[in-house]
């Protein structure tokens, strides 16, 4: 194994790349592997937010013209993903954090090929609202692989375990802090703008008499 | 000025956050990632709709979708303020030094501003009202894709840019 890595390492790509004089191969690489994520990941997790019931007006059917789009993130990062790995085989292929990020990758790619089959091959006339239980579980499932998917990416740029679990354990906690604190703020948000809002108490019907006084047209309605 | 820059920004508390637990960093680069891609899926959805892609979408919709890219700005501003009050523990060099001579840094911050003005401008000009009417099928104005085009355009480049910062040269 270590000598087919070793020889992976020598060979004329992984030299070219990585002996490179352009200071700006390397980050022009890793800047592309960012750009594919930015849109692929972004907007597979748009349709998992639309799914799960943000922005309810806006029809489902039209996210499919959005697919090329995402599909050709994900090539932009498979074609930028494997020169990284190219570069540097022995130290990716034989961390288990990169294999992680691998699942989680192959898990939400897995799931938004489901998704789509289910709603876009064939667009339904009208979305139901809420939709199935079972597609608002497979955006969970998409939003959750894609936080991981980012997360051990982030973390194959360290080489200490121990920096890498305690990282990985930290972001959890921080995003399930993240996700407690906005899902009782949104809550506390609606109930608040409740009481100023639709649930005011009616009008009075209003004194034909005062309201001639007042000379407002919309109390004499 | 200088000295007052250089103090507040090497904002000990952030600074010795870093020093003191090893996950800060990792934790808000992810978040740093994560905020981007939910205002790259979001405000890039609305972007290309308006340049004419998915003609179909009410864009007065997609607009609910917003709260979340500004979501994501907040995530990728909050860390990004924390990544140069606090770089000094992740390489030994002043944010001062860094901002003053990293040339990458400087550029995503001119595109981040540049696409805050774009904002701006599209918000002034009217265009946002109204695109708001735009109907399924409809066509956006053309002033309104130029702000579509340049806001996909300074974002990319923000991105382009981001990923370079280390390449940066840095003057003590």
């Amino acid at each position: 194994m270590t000598s087919q890595l070793e020889s992976l390492e020598h060979t004329w790509l992984s030299t070219t790349l990585r002996d490179s004089p352009n200071v700006f191969l390397y980050p022009t690489i890793l800047a592309f592997h960012t750009l594919g994520l930015a849109f692929f990941v972004g907007i597979s997790s748009a349709v998992a937010l639309r799914v799960l019931g943000a922005a309810p007006a806006l029809p489902l059917a039209p996210f499919r013209k959005f697919y090329p789009v995402m599909w050709l993130g994900f090539a932009i990062n498979a074609v930028s993903g494997v020169l990284l790995l190219v570069i540097e085989p022995t130290k990716f292929l034989t961390m288990v954090d990169f294999y992680v990020k691998l699942l989680a990758i192959a898990g939400a790619v897995l799931c938004n090929r489901l998704l789509y089959v289910r709603h876009f091959r064939t667009p339904a006339p009208i979305d139901p609202n809420p939709l199935p239980r079972r597609d608002r579980v497979l955006a969970v499932i998409i939003l959750f692989f894609w936080a991981a998917a980012i997360t051990a990416g982030r973390l194959t740029a360290y080489d200490d375990p121990h920096a890498q679990w305690q990282t990985a354990v930290g972001t959890a906690i921080v995003t399930a802090a993240l996700l407690v604190g906005g899902f009782v703020g949104v809550r506390l948000w609606r109930a608040i703008t409740r009481v100023g809002g639709p649930e005011r108490p009616a009008p009075q019907p209003v004194d034909p008499r005062r309201a001639a006084l007042s000379g407002s047209p919309q109390e004499t309605r | 000025m200088e000295a007052f820059l250089r103090y507040w920004m090497r904002w000990p508390s952030v600074e010795h956050l870093i020093y003191r637990y090893l996950w800060v960093w990792g934790v808000c680069q992810s978040l740093h990632f994560v905020g981007m891609a939910l205002l790259i899926g979001t405000v890039g959805i609305l972007d290309l709709r308006l340049l004419g892609m998915a003609k179909q979408f009410p864009v007065a919709a997609i607009k609910k979708l917003i709260p979340w890219g500004v979501f994501g700005f907040v995530l990728c501003l909050s860390t990004g303020v924390l990544f140069i009050t606090g770089i000094y523990a992740n390489i030994n060099i002043h944010p001062y030094v860094v901002l003053t001579s990293d040339v990458f840094l400087q550029l995503k911050l001119l595109f981040v501003l540049l696409a805050g003005v774009n904002l701006l401008l599209f918000y002034v000009t009217g265009m946002s009202k109204a695109v708001d009417r735009l109907e399924a099928g409809e066509d956006a104005p053309p002033l309104a894709k130029i702000f579509a085009g340049a806001s996909l355009g300074l974002w990319i480049a923000v991105m382009y840019f981001a990923r370079l910062i280390p390449s940066g040269k840095f003057q003590p």
